[in-house]
């Protein structure tokens, strides 16, 4: 407890305090604390090591004794950190000497190990986790020798020689309680640290006298020690913050150290003492949070293109571990392209440090399903831009994930690297999806984030243009087609214009439109995944009914035959190909193909949810109809606010469309008993609104158009042009439409033609004849249009009626059922119902009757066969039935 | 005068007490009265209650009065009732409540209600009957007067309160036999007769056209829908009776299967000297359905009898009104050129 303490307050007050002291501006690496540390206390930090050290390896030994490996391969990785902690501490005092207690301690456990190992049969007995961790302790133990063979040789020559102060312990280790322990230890430590220290000051200054006070304090005490330690600790403080050439020292010494350290960096590889503590640093580093910038290298230190790259190297070799400080490690990316931008080492190795940039910034964000912080975001845009801008004025460079490491070339003109623009642009462009997503759709920084969206389109034209250079068609379909899902949902003005004629925009001039031929073209030719191609053409046909080609996108829908294996695909192809239909209904809609507006839309609003069909927003939870799981990812589904297709406009097309076909319809099969409805939703609509006692002036949407329509029913067409088309519906509807006044006038067009079928469909019954002149003034139609209208109804037998050309007239044919006829046709039909259901009852009983016992196969077989034969004889029997019965009533009378 | 015609078709062979209704010409045309104002304002049915006696096997009804509204919660009936009887009484008006009269249009007037409160009158007032006064028929010219009287079968079927198939066949109970018919004839004095004759007269011939009306559509197309109505509501109780049939099949069947394996089961055990499972739970096991009560399709069966009655009475009507109007047509152009 008191050492953890301890431990942990040198830890802080020494770095608190050196930032104060120091020249702020210098960078200083966070392992400067430990030596501090040792400077000012030594004793007692070396102390802890060891201290620390020595009670991990008692544990160890009494882990070997009770044979616990999972518990001794824990002890072993405290001890590996231990060690670690005080590597420096080791370093300074015992001139890189590793301890002997320390050595002995390993050879020991390797012994253990080994021995452990070779026998079969204890292994066997060994529980699972035991055996397990015996494994993976010998693998990790022979490793972790590997950096101390020359010691651990050494020992082996003479493990006898008693070692400085492990030798009186290690005899009492075993008999003693702890307590002894420590005292014993320290006691026999302390005049070889004096030594060592010593040592040092020789060489270097002697400002550690005194805190010599209290290590020997502590020798005498053995308990109370380490507390006089600390209390020494926080009086000497202020005394030590007063020697002002203490401070200069220190300040030198570190500049010193720091120099060694670089040279040690630089000699690491080569150097294979030196390799343990070199490889120490780096892990530390990495461990670390600084607070300060990094530094990458030593001063004088005369930097070439190995020397980035190895650099570049060491950073990404840290990427995707778990303790890697992601943050840092862009900064030191940055400051790696700083440095290498200052040296002008070519534009091969600015393109890879970008590029390792622009993967840690992909990085920074652990979780996949997270939008990045707008900040990084922003970095990303400019670094990717930049890169992209070299590659493009480079024509020498060559990204590609083709070229090995072997093959990498960055030091002269063919340059080749390793990496892949490609998917970095997508991926980026995945990123700024999610980032809209996370956005409020009506806040100001979703327009802000909008605004992005050029500098994306802009990056991924770039990206087109360069992958255009190597001409890789498989390469060339992914960045099309992230090209045309940029595109595909941006309405372009200029295509309805120039298709108008219209002077203000030139014949040649390239529109979108065209634009959007060319790449789905190139796609289509080349893809060889089906998914590519499937999505191209969605987005095509989706351009085209945004921009009123209603025949090409019909035909491209029709030759495709997507409607049959839509369902096949992946869920986001199904969202688009709803986006899509959605469009093309609308599209249908301005041209006045109602039937097929009505066809593409009632797919979609017949489930009563086209806004998830659209993934454009979720439906309330009802109990538990999808899980957590599930629903992550259908908000990774979701579309970005500005891509939305209205809902109520598709809303209100659907209804009208409806309308305008069912109205007629209904008026035409008035008292047919199984007339079929052609939408259901309208009819819930219709539905609804009857079945309210009093109905209001329309309010909403939905509303009007149910008053439309039953202004329809009657052959009531100004009024139900009004509902359809008034103020409050252009505001809500018909304004979002480009040219809204063409559709209304459409609408007014439609409207007119279909009451006037209803109206002949709802009343011709009372007429004899109508004169054509009539009906044209009374729906403000044409003649012709009229005439054209009651042919087409009498050449589809909708109305049984012939045109008299001389007088203008339509003459009426009784040849349908009167009103009676078709109800008692209706009762007919239903009496047969009623007889059915009757005989079935009779049946039962009869069934019961004979075949008691039988199985249900059969009592459900003969019924059904008899059924059918009664429908065959029930014709003729009919009459005698009821004669019969006629017949038994009398009887009973009489009788 | 049309309504005297309709009623000596059927006379019932029981022992019934009452051969035949004869009404008061006051009577008639109070409750005439009552009932059209009923129908015209509010379109509510009309009830009162009938006063007369009985005379050897004839009810006659001499006078009537109306039952006030439902809707009047402060007054009670019966008091109400007795009171009117009381103060009739005083001025020498028959006093013995011999049954009550209700509005009906074009015969749906065959309901639970009215079965319920005819069970009632029956068993009280033993020869009590209910007339039914069809507004919509007399309206277009045909008075139409009905009494009913419940059979002693309807009669011991309500009083058992048991609705099941079986029951109903046990009392020979059907839709036909719910109710008997008993004539109703209208008698006036001499002298109102007289009075009616001179009033014959004093009617021109072209006034008397106007009962030859010939819109059937209307009143054909109503009637068929509501039979069509009848027709599915009966339809839907079939399908009901047959759901429960099947129900009862299935689980007669799971009955069978279980007794079965119990009797091998005790078999078994007997075989071991072991005494044998108990039984009796087999009706905790298999609780019989719920049998559905049939009074409901059987009063929509009657309703649709009386609604076919109906309409073919009005067809054959409607074409003797031809056939007259043919002849008044023909009787015309003769007189108009000799």
């Amino acid at each position: 407890m008191s050492r953890f303490f301890a431990g942990s307050d040198t830890d802080s007050d020494s770095s608190s305090e050196e930032e104060q002291i120091q020249r702020p501006q210098v960078p200083v690496y966070t392992f400067s604390d430990d030596e501090e540390e040792v400077k000012r206390v030594v004793r007692s930090a070396k102390e802890k090591r060891y201290e620390e050290l020595t009670n991990i390896i008692k544990q160890i030994r009494n882990y070997k004794k009770i044979k616990d490996m999972s518990s001794m391969l824990n002890s072993f990785e405290e001890l590996q950190k231990a060690y670690l902690k005080a590597a420096p501490v080791v370093l300074k005092e015992e001139n890189g000497q590793t301890p002997r207690f320390f050595i002995r301690c390993l050879v020991e456990l390797e012994d253990f190990i080994n021995e452990m190992w070779e026998d079969r049969d204890g292994r066997k007995n060994l529980s699972k986790n035991n055996s397990k961790s015996l494994g993976s302790m010998r693998q990790k133990l022979r490793k972790y020798l590997k950096d101390f063979e020359d010691d651990v040789a050494k020992f082996r020559e003479n493990p006898e020689q008693p070692d400085d102060e492990e030798e009186e312990e290690r005899p009492e280790a075993e008999p003693d309680s702890d307590s002894e322990l420590p005292s014993k230890s320290q006691f026999t430590k302390a005049p070889a640290k004096q030594q060592v220290v010593e040592d040092k000051d020789e060489s270097s200054d002697s400002d550690d006298w005194p805190s010599d006070t209290d290590s020997s304090s502590e020798s005498s005490d053995d308990d109370e020690g380490k507390y006089t330690s600390m209390r020494e600790r926080f009086l000497k403080r202020p005394g030590g913050a007063t020697h002002e050439d203490y401070e200069e020292k220190e300040r030198r010494k570190e500049e010193r150290r720091k120099e060694r350290k670089d040279k040690d960096r630089r000699k690491m590889p080569k150097d294979e003492e030196e390799d343990g503590e070199g490889e120490w640093e780096t892990v530390q580093r990495g461990v670390a949070i600084p607070s300060e910038k990094p530094k990458m290298f030593a001063k004088d230190a005369e930097i070439d293109l190995s020397l980035v790259i190895k650099k570049l190297s060491e950073i990404m070799a840290a990427r995707g571990k778990k303790r890697t400080d992601r943050r840092e490690q862009i900064e030191l990316l940055h400051e790696l392209q700083n440095v290498s931008d200052q040296h002008q080492l070519g534009p091969a190795i600015y393109v890879k440090i970008k590029l390792a940039i622009i993967s840690a910034i992909f990085d920074y964000n652990p979780k996949v399903s997270d939008a990045m912080k707008p900040e990084y975001w922003l970095k990303l845009l400019e670094r990717m831009s930049e890169c992209l801008d070299l590659l493009l004025s480079n024509p020498q460079l060559l990204v590609s994930d083709t070229v090995t490491e072997e093959t990498e070339n960055l030091e002269e003109a063919p340059y080749r690297i390793r990496g892949c623009v490609l998917t970095s642009v997508e991926r980026l462009d995945d990123e700024f999806i999610k980032l809209l997503k996370e956005c409020d759709p009506h806040s100001n920084e979703y327009v802000e984030r909008l605004k992005d969206e050029a500098k994306v389109s802009n990056i991924i034209d770039k990206t087109m243009k360069y992958l255009e250079r190597s001409n890789v068609s498989s390469e060339l379909c992914r960045i099309y087609l992230r090209k045309i899902e940029h595109l595909y949902y941006k309405f372009d003005p200029k295509v309805l214009q120039q298709k108008a004629g219209d002077a203000s925009v030139p014949k040649d001039a390239v529109t979108s439109v065209q634009e959007m031929e060319k790449l789905c073209k190139f796609i289509y030719a080349k893809d060889s995944t089906d998914r590519l191609r499937t999505r191209a053409i969605l987005s095509h046909i989706y351009h085209h009914a945004l921009h009123d080609n209603w025949f090409q996108a019909r035909d491209l829908v029709l030759m495709s035959h997507l409607q049959e294996t839509i369902q096949h695909s992946d869920p986001s192809t199904q969202i688009l190909y709803n986006r899509m239909m959605a469009h093309l209904g609308l599209c249908a809609f301005r041209h006045a193909n109602i039937k097929d507006a009505h066809n593409c839309l009632v797919d979609l609003m017949m489930t009563g949810k086209p806004k998830e069909l659209l993934a454009q927003g979720l439906l309330p939870q009802r109990q538990h109809e999808r899980s957590k799981e599930q629903e992550k990812i259908e908000k990774q589904r979701q579309m970005p606010f500005h891509m939305h297709i209205n809902l109520e406009l598709l809303e209100c097309v659907y209804l009208v469309s409806a309308m305008l076909i069912e109205i007629p319809y209904m008026a035409a099969h008035e008292f047919d008993a199984r007339r079929r409805m052609i939408s259901k939703t309208f009819y819930q609509q219709l539905r609804s609104s009857e079945r309210q006692s009093l109905v209001g002036p329309p309010e909403s949407m939905r509303e009007h158009v149910v008053a439309a329509a039953k202004a329809m029913r009657n052959g009531n067409w100004s009024a139900c042009n009004n509902f359809i088309i008034n103020e409050k519906m252009n505001a809500k509807v018909w304004d979002l439409f480009y040219q809204a006044d063409q559709v209304r006038a459409m609408l007014t067009k439609l409207i007119k033609e279909e009451s006037l079928r209803t109206y002949l469909f709802t009343y011709s019954h009372v007429y004899d004849s109508i004169s054509m002149a009539t009906l044209a003034e009374m729906f403000e139609l044409d003649k012709a249009v009229v005439h054209s209208t009651i042919s087409k109804m009498i050449i589809n037998e909708e109305l049984m009626a012939s045109l008299d050309d001389p007088t203008q007239t339509v003459v009426m044919h009784r040849s349908e059922p009167s009103r009676l006829q078709s109800l008692a046709l209706q009762l007919a039909d239903k009496v047969n119902n009623f007889v059915d259901s009757n005989e079935r009852i009779l049946e039962t009983k009869q069934g019961n009757f004979f075949l008691r016992g039988a199985n249900q196969v059969r009592v459900g077989f003969v019924p059904g066969n008899f059924r059918g034969d009664r429908q065959n004889y029930r014709g003729s029997t009919n009459q005698n039935w009821d004669r019969q019965r006629r017949d038994r009533n009398r009887d009973k009378d009489n009788y | 005068m049309a309504g005297r015609a309709a009623a000596q078709r059927r006379v019932p062979e029981n022992e019934s007490t009452i051969a035949y209704v004869q009404a008061d010409g006051l009577a008639v045309m109070k409750i005439v009265k009552h009932c059209h104002e009923e129908s015209t304002t509010n379109m509510d049915i009309a009830q009162g209650a009938l006063l007369g006696l009985v005379v050897d096997n004839r009810l006659e009804i001499t006078n009537c009065f109306p039952f006030p509204k439902q809707t009047d919660e402060t007054m009670d009936e019966d008091e109400y009732q007795l009171a009117m009887m009381r103060r009739l009484r005083r001025v020498n008006v028959d006093h013995f409540h011999v049954g009550w009269y209700q509005s009906a249009d074009v015969g749906n007037f065959l309901s639970l209600p009215l079965l319920e409160s005819q069970f009632h009158y029956q068993t009280s007032i033993e020869e009590s009957v209910v007339v039914i006064y069809d507004t919509q028929k007399s309206s277009r010219g045909f008075l139409t007067f009905k009494a009913y009287r419940l059979t002693p079968q309807a009669i011991e079927m309500y009083k058992e309160g048991e609705f099941t198939p079986e029951a109903l066949l046990k009392l020979k109970v059907g839709y036909e036999n719910l109710f008997t018919e008993v004539p109703f004839l209208i008698k006036n004095s001499p002298l109102t007769n007289i009075m009616m004759s001179e009033l014959a007269e004093m009617v021109p011939e072209e006034e008397g056209a106007k009962f030859l009306d010939l819109g059937t559509a209307s009143v054909l197309e109503g009637q068929l829908r509501c039979m069509m109505d009848r027709v599915d509501e009966l339809n839907q109780e079939a399908i009901k009776f047959n759901r429960y049939q099947q129900l009862v099949s299935r689980q007669q069947q799971d009955k069978q299967r279980y007794l079965l394996k119990r009797a091998q089961e005790n078999a078994a055990r007997a075989a071991k000297d072991e005494p044998p499972l108990p039984e009796e739970d087999i009706n905790k096991l298999f609780r019989p359905h719920p049998v559905p009560p049939r009074l409901n399709p059987m009063i929509i069966a009657g309703q649709i009898n009386t609604h076919s009655q109906a309409i073919s009475q009005f067809c054959s009507q409607s074409l003797a009104k031809l056939y007259i109007t043919q002849a008044l047509q023909n009787a015309k152009e003769a007189n108009a050129n000799p």
